[in-house]
């Protein structure tokens, strides 16, 4: 069976826009799963607006590149589901499929006429997961998110950032793509109930809800301990603990020192290294590599507590080191001797300079038709039976509209030709892509 | 509709043998909660992550890691020495019936006690075994030490985090909360391991996964990846919004109560959102000169951005309180939030409505505590604690004896030897 698929045969309706509904469905297609991506051209959240236009190209439908690398592995079909005959033709889509996702606001897929209740009726063992911002249930059901306000609510922006100052935040939605971890792992582990016992089910996952557990031992502080994350020193930046406040576990792992990011040669932007010694041992191996030097022979230097309790002298010294060596050559260095060190690095650096997820082919160039041949983010994981793989690049909009009409729903030509006619497949008022006069010859 | 909380979970009937550290605990947590039978083995005296912080009372005790409390719900677990024979021969012993075998060890460490997936597949050919690491099995780094601080710095994280110029002058890229590295490989993990699993409902084979938590990290910065690949940027940080190539206007204001509010208006400040806004500021008597209909017209509003944002937005946020601006803006459909401190999420009615905090019984100290719950609500299989974490070798009479029949004469020759 080598070569198979793991979800070889499984079809998923995918109603999902933005970010973290196409990032779950990306997966489950990586895995196999054939996805089909309802889309309209007049409704459409996740193609425009586009930050991510190679400057050489016009921005339109079909050139965002992070919608390219947020979409592959899927199919479009661009269908007004707002109309009775896009309803009907979507019905009998799912009558055939084996997962229905979507991540609307609570509400949207019910009044389109498409409820769990409805979809049972359609398809009996049908997975619906529905990824909206709040959940269907709970009184703010109807509020909405983006990532960074999920994350706000949660907890999670809070607890980023230095003392004493506003809240530093994630620098983009961990919850899009987080969220489209969740999406995935919940239509997977959906499809193996459905395997096990035959049962389908509706999986109600919430953008905010997800968030509250990725604080992580923070709350059981606060529910077992009464201890809040609004104290002195926190958050500690980089550091597991701040000195000068009082000396406490910040929910980095162990509470040490150093712990910390340090600028490297030549200062720019993205020149900083990250360096951490869990142990006494480890610290005298960072030593060590420094060429002993004589002020970390200083006994407050030598133990835990008086590395934490000097950190700001400590941290000093170290950086005086770093900022002579590039921050490959000092990972190098140090983590040759047994020490913990990581560059700081920007895409750009994972892309160009990263020889490890370069040996792990992290980025594998393919050819997108309006977009032209680019890399493509790939699995962090290799199964060893079923591999991942990314198959085609993302879709252009309703690209695949008469292979699933024609193909697999069984309409005949003549009903494709006039569902672009009456505005069920393409708005009547909009001018067509060229392929789309292609699929209608 | 039956009562779902009666109901197993989603992967009930499924035999987890989880040999994992600060890496991998929360797949196995994630596993457990979802309806596994998630046994911890753990070296005699317990995981090292036992003895870390927070403690219960900050007391410190292997029993009492509020950290290992948090990532070890819903499992058993026994202790083991895989590096003595009968501990190997144990352990291949609940290999050959178990499910998944989820391991966190250095690439090679199982293999060389002759415990790799190869072998036990012999027995076991539906085995699926993940193997959760830093950097893989494989490359240049692969034997490279790591951190979660580590992770956020290689993978991306902190160079998409920090401050503006002007709020903090010189600031470092900044790293998340802590955890969140190995949230981000288990994510990746669970993922893998549904889908072999999947694929075994219908191949009856099991296999090999191999995870890299650098990979994982690497995949989590949204478009950044994107914005290098296609246009060459390279972006920066900002004060609590996202990463960008050039100045965006900020999101993050001020309330009367020093708490803070994320409201977000970059690539919004059109003519509909303007009246929108006008109204929501206006119920407040804040809307100033908002309602002046000069602001219809576009050219109006992007030379007034900066009076817009930061005299009435952050006029009207620092005139209440964080949790009122948040709920008042999303009551008019603005996708507003406040940035809450994990302590006030207890007091959020919605996720009270939603049954996600849980008191957990811990038995032993004739107490119950608050955990936080399910992400989604399962309607026939649900996600849900289904006890605290073990202690230190709480079930190896349950199973050592109970399951794979060792006498208890048999069990106490194995703790003399440090065994178990």
């Amino acid at each position: 069976m080598t070569g198979a698929r793991a979800l070889e045969n499984i079809r998923v309706v995918d109603f999902s826009w933005v970010r973290a509904g196409p990032w779950a469905t990306r997966w489950l297609g990586a895995l196999g799963a054939e996805i089909i991506k309802i889309e309209w051209p007049e409704s459409e959240r996740g193609r425009l607006p586009s930050t991510t236009t190679p400057q050489h190209l016009e921005t339109n439908l079909n050139t965002s590149g992070n919608f390219n690398d947020t979409n592959v592995n899927k199919k479009s079909l661009s269908l007004n589901v707002r109309s009775a005959k896009g309803l009907e033709i979507v019905k009998r889509l799912i009558a055939i499929s084996d997962v229905v996702i979507e991540n609307f606001s609570s509400r949207v897929l019910r009044n389109w006429g498409l409820g769990y209740e409805e979809l049972c009726r359609i398809k009996p063992d049908i997975v619906y997961v529905s990824m909206s911002g709040y959940g269907h249930t709970g009184r703010n059901h109807h509020y909405t998110t983006f990532g960074p306000v999920a994350q706000a609510v949660a907890g999670l922006t809070f607890l980023s950032g230095l003392p004493d100052q506003p809240p530093a935040g994630w620098g983009w939605s961990y919850m899009d793509d987080t969220g489209g971890m969740y999406g995935a792992m919940c239509a997977l582990t959906g499809l193996y109930h459905r395997n096990m016992t035959g049962r389908g089910q509706h999986i109600d996952l919430s953008q905010m809800v997800a968030s509250v557990p990725l604080n992580g031992p923070a709350l059981l502080d606060v529910t077992v301990n009464g201890r809040g994350s609004r104290r002195a020193g926190f958050p500690p930046g980089n550091r597991a603990h701040w000195p000068g406040t009082p000396l406490v576990n910040n929910y980095r792992g162990p509470t040490v020192a150093p712990h910390n990011a340090y600028r490297t040669h030549p200062g720019g932007y993205n020149d900083w290294c990250v360096v951490v010694c869990q142990s006494d041992e480890e610290w005298q191996r960072l030593v060590q590599v420094m060429g002993a030097p004589s002020w970390a022979a200083a006994e407050k230097f030598t133990s835990v507590t008086g590395r934490l309790q000097h950190q700001e002298e400590l941290d000093a010294h170290i950086e005086t080191w770093t900022a002579t060596i590039d921050k490959y050559a000092l990972t190098a260095r140090c983590q040759a001797a047994g020490v913990r060190a990581l560059p700081v690095q920007s895409a750009e650096d994972r892309v160009e300079h990263d020889p490890q997820l370069q040996h792990r082919e992290m980025y594998l160039p393919m050819e997108h038709p309006a977009l032209g041949v680019h890399q493509v983010q790939n699995a962090p994981f290799r199964l060893s039976r079923t591999p991942a793989a990314n198959s085609r690049p993302s879709p252009l909009i309703g690209q695949h509209t008469r292979e699933i009409v024609e193909d697999l729903l069984g309409y005949s030509h003549e009903e494709l030709r006039a569902g672009f006619t009456d505005g069920t497949f393409w708005p009547t008022k909009r001018a067509r892509f060229p392929y789309m006069e292609e699929m209608l010859r | 509709m039956t009562d779902a909380k009666s109901l197993p979970g989603p992967l009930a009937g499924l035999r987890v043998l989880e040999l994992a550290d600060e890496k991998g605990q929360f797949c196995g947590k994630l596993m457990g909660d979802l309806g596994a039978d998630v046994i911890k083995i753990e070296p005699p005296g317990g995981e090292r992550c036992r003895h870390l912080g927070p403690f219960l009372d900050d007391v410190p005790d292997p029993e009492r890691s509020l950290s290992f409390w948090y990532y070890n719900t819903s499992k058993r677990a026994i202790t083991l020495d895989l590096a003595t024979a009968d501990g190997r021969g144990l352990f291949s012993r609940m290999a050959a019936t178990a499910d998944l075998v989820l391991e966190t060890f250095r690439p090679g460490y199982l293999a060389s006690l002759g415990l790799g997936h190869d072998a036990m597949a012999r027995e076991n050919p539906r085995l699926i075994t993940c193997s959760l690491t830093p950097f893989g099995q494989t490359g240049p780094w692969r034997d490279y030490l790591s951190s979660d601080l580590l992770h956020m710095a290689a993978g991306g994280e902190m160079a998409s985090c920090g401050y503006d110029e002007a709020d903090v002058p010189d600031a470092p890229p900044i790293a998340p909360g802590g955890g969140n590295a190995w949230h981000m490989g288990c994510h990746y993990a669970m993922m893998a391991i549904m889908a072999a699993l999947l694929h075994r409902t219908v191949s009856g084979q099991g296999q090999y996964i191999d995870v890299s938590i650098h990979e994982a990290c690497s995949l989590t910065t949204e478009s950044a990846i994107a914005n290098y690949v296609y246009r060459g940027e390279v972006l920066k940080r900002q004060t609590g919004r996202h990463h960008a190539a050039g100045a965006t206007p900020r999101t993050q204001f001020r309330a009367k109560d020093g708490n803070y509010v994320c409201a977000l208006l970059g690539g919004r400040l059109n003519p509909r959102f303007i009246k929108q806004l006008a109204d929501l500021l206006d119920s407040y008597g804040m809307a100033g000169d908002l309602k002046d209909p000069k602001y219809q017209d576009q050219a109006v509003i992007t030379e007034n951005t900066s009076h817009i944002v930061d005299d009435l937005v952050a006029g009207f946020i620092g005139s209440v309180s964080a949790e009122e601006a948040y709920h008042a803006a999303q009551e008019r459909g603005f996708t507003w939030g406040a940035v809450r401190a994990p302590e006030s999420l207890l007091d959020d009615p919605h996720l009270h409505d939603r049954g996600f905090w849980k008191q957990v019984e811990h038995k032993e100290l004739g107490r119950s505590f608050v955990y936080p719950g399910e992400a989604a609500i399962y309607s026939d299989s649900p996600w849900r604690i289904a006890s605290r974490a073990p202690l230190v070798g709480e079930h190896n009479v349950e199973i050592l004896c109970g399951e794979l029949g060792l006498s208890l004469t048999e069990l106490s020759v194995l703790a003399e030897n440090r065994v178990i």
